[in-house]
């Protein structure tokens, strides 16, 4: 393995966060080419978890940018701070450059900075998480554009503001709406899937150092053979953790019918998904895997 | 060397263009992308390239899926390519060679002058080409020339598995070998004055390899690897160890024929691939584990290691002087000792040297090739 990735996989895997040899090739990508990387997969496998824990081990800051249906500029680039603006007019009304008191509010001093024109303002990388793009509007994708591929924003007041430093951009979806090409052209690409059966007794048997492995393994068959069951929503690594968590504060050493009927709210959350389970045995959901 | 990058470019814009035929969408950003990975050296790292043009080249999950499968098929299919072509090369300079001979002996076949004269010249490229590869150090190799080393050590190495194939040798005296007589005679003029013997070779020893395969050893690793693997062809009972910080028993492996597969086998069950170096404690584990079973008087016991040890070297020199104590020779193979000034004077390998039969290098093809001798002689 080339030791560059070797040593990401290291640096990540201290601050709890075990990468695969691919996905760590990804992100020494972005690192380098200085790139966006556009993460898909489905919630819960570790997508936002990456960009905060990339910024940990680059000892830097996360933005969080966090999509909603109706996003907008003001709310995500920056939007100008009209109280001040005012107090300024009311100030200096009295003076008879007018044109210098215009372009004395359409000033920087006088922008009220949001998650993206912050992210492009610091003055070392930061880490920019724009998490569930696909939950945002297909406008607020055409905006994203022009950061995504030039690090620059432009602003009809002040013109275009470049990058002082280009910040390291994840952008997350969940699939639940198709992202436009021109989106995806300016990144690059990563399918999270769900960890190998190995890689998620070891990511719990990192998260939970006090756990019995056999007790690791009967939880992670048991959420790898759910996750092949069609449910309304397959638990993710954050689940298996929970439920994990729940067994080893109840001292439990093996999974019983018992204790599913009472733990499997932390795992499962939709009520269809919980009768499914609960009207099988415990069994069905513990037969080996690959 | 310009020539050779023009092939890679063209090699990466027909992969390109392969995903596009196949729905990637795909402008000349990501080639840009593509090639500025490539310039960057990684593409010397097989699975770091193929990773990197994935994350270039795929846009949504379903070029995901499709990618590594087309990855294998595109560069396999180039490589099949490479080895026809170049077996095509060596049939007509064969071919070529068998003309030459009738030339000598006069018949009324003959070459156009100019014609001899360009392909002398090639040949003599072609010849210098050859030996730089096979003096190239294995840890410089460049982009441009990995891909010409690999065939020369698939050639060189094909023809010492077919040389230690033979059953006869050449002797001093036994039964005569006709064709190595005949082939005297063309100097003297077709007369038939030397004669040439040959005899039943040896008894066939039996090996043992220990290969390092900690981080200081990698771009070694993989060359030393195949080495072996060839040898394992000729010898019936090779047993092949890699380690690092523990030791793997990966004869088992070698059974299968296809080297990429067992290559890739190799690569997934020897977990400590590319990490620090116990050689003592693994040669001690070694003893310990299968000391009994693959240490005799008939054995000969090959480690290929750089000696650059991180645990006890009291361990070590203890490990070492058992296992030459119960071996017919120990020869230790160090790529470092191919290096300019280079002097064993690390604390590893000052306690390890007075314990050796043979110590030699292992840092290009030819210091590999050299080692015929020492195995065809034991």
């Amino acid at each position: 393995m080339n030791k560059d990735i070797e040593k990401l996989i290291k640096d990540f895997y201290e601050h709890d966060y075990i990468l695969n040899e691919e996905l760590a090739t990804s992100i020494f990508l972005l690192k380098n080419l200085e790139k966006p990387l556009l993460l898909e997969g489905n919630p819960g496998v570790g997508k936002t978890m990456l960009a905060k824990t990339l910024a940990e081990h680059l000892g830097t800051n996360l933005i969080r940018l966090q999509c909603y249906e109706g996003l907008d500029v003001s709310t995500t680039i920056y939007e100008w701070n009209y109280q001040k603006q005012l107090l300024h007019i009311k100030l200096f009304e009295q003076d008879e450059d007018k044109l210098a008191l215009q372009n004395q509010i359409f000033g920087m001093d006088y922008i009220l900075q949001r998650p993206l024109l912050q992210a492009i303002s610091a003055d070392k990388p930061v880490v920019l998480l724009i998490d569930e793009i696909d939950r945002a509007d297909e406008e607020f994708e055409a905006y994203l554009l022009e950061l995504l591929s030039d690090f620059q924003i432009s602003i009809p007041e002040l013109g275009t503001i470049k990058a002082k430093s280009k910040p390291l951009v994840i952008l997350t979806s969940n699939r639940t709406r198709e992202l436009s090409d021109a989106l995806r052209r300016r990144c690059l690409y990563h399918w999270v899937d769900f960890p190998s059966k190995m890689g998620e007794i070891n990511i719990i048997a990192k998260k939970l150092p006090n756990i019995d492995e056999a007790l690791a393994t009967q939880v992670v068959t048991f959420i790898h053979n759910l996750r092949k069951s069609s449910l309304h929503k397959p638990p993710g690594i954050a689940e298996s953790l929970d439920w994990a968590k729940t067994l080893l504060l109840m001292n439990q050493k093996n999974i019983t019918d018992e204790i599913v009927k009472t733990t499997i709210g932390s795992v499962l959350k939709h009520k269809d998904d919980v009768e499914f389970v609960k009207n099988k045995s415990v069994q069905e959901f513990l037969y080996p895997i690959d | 060397m310009q020539a050779v990058e023009k092939t890679f470019k063209e090699r990466l814009i027909d992969f390109t263009m392969y995903c596009r035929e196949r729905q990637f969408v795909l402008g000349p950003q990501e080639t840009r992308d593509a090639f500025e990975v490539a310039g960057r050296g990684w593409v010397l790292d097989r699975k770091l390239f193929q990773y990197s043009l994935k994350a270039i080249y795929c846009k949504r999950k379903e070029h995901f899926d499709r990618f590594d499968e087309m990855f294998d098929r595109f560069w396999s299919r180039y490589y099949e390519e490479k080895l026809e072509q170049r077996k095509k090369q060596i049939k007509q300079l064969k071919k070529e060679k068998e003309t030459a001979t009738v030339i000598f002996l006069g018949t009324e076949f003959k070459v156009p002058k100019k014609e001899v004269k360009e392909q002398e010249a090639k040949e003599t490229v072609g010849a210098n080409e050859s030996i730089r590869l096979r003096l190239t150090d294995f840890s410089k190799v460049n982009v441009a020339d990995k891909e010409k080393l690999e065939e020369l050590a698939e050639e060189l190495f094909h023809q010492m598995s077919m040389r230690f194939k033979r059953r006869l040798e050449n002797a001093n005296k036994g039964t005569i070998d006709i064709r190595n007589t005949i082939r005297h005679g063309i100097s003297k003029g077709g007369m038939l004055l030397d004669l040439s013997y040959k005899r039943k070779r040896k008894e066939k020893r039996k090996v043992v390899f220990i290969l390092d395969v900690s981080g200081s050893m990698d771009t070694y690793s993989y060359y030393l690897l195949r080495y072996v693997m060839v040898l394992k062809k000729y010898f019936k009972s090779l047993e092949f160890f890699t380690f690092s910080t523990t030791l793997t028993h990966v004869t088992p492996m070698l059974r299968q024929n296809n080297e990429q597969e067992v290559l890739k086998q190799i690569g997934k069950n020897v977990n400590s691939w590319s990490s620090g170096t116990k050689i003592g404690e693994s040669l001690t584990e070694f003893l310990s584990e299968y000391g009994s079973k693959f240490l005799s008087q008939k054995h000969i016991v090959v480690i290929l290691s750089d000696g650059l040890e991180t645990g006890n070297v009291t361990v070590l020199r203890e490990a070492v002087r058992t296992i030459r104590r119960k071996c017919k020779t120990l020869v230790w193979l160090n790529p470092l000792k191919g290096m300019e000034g280079y002097q064993p004077i690390q604390k590893g390998m000052v306690n390890v040297m007075p314990h050796l039969d043979a110590f030699e290098s292992a840092h290009n093809l030819d210091s590999l090739l050299k080692l015929e001798k020492l195995l065809m002689d034991v």
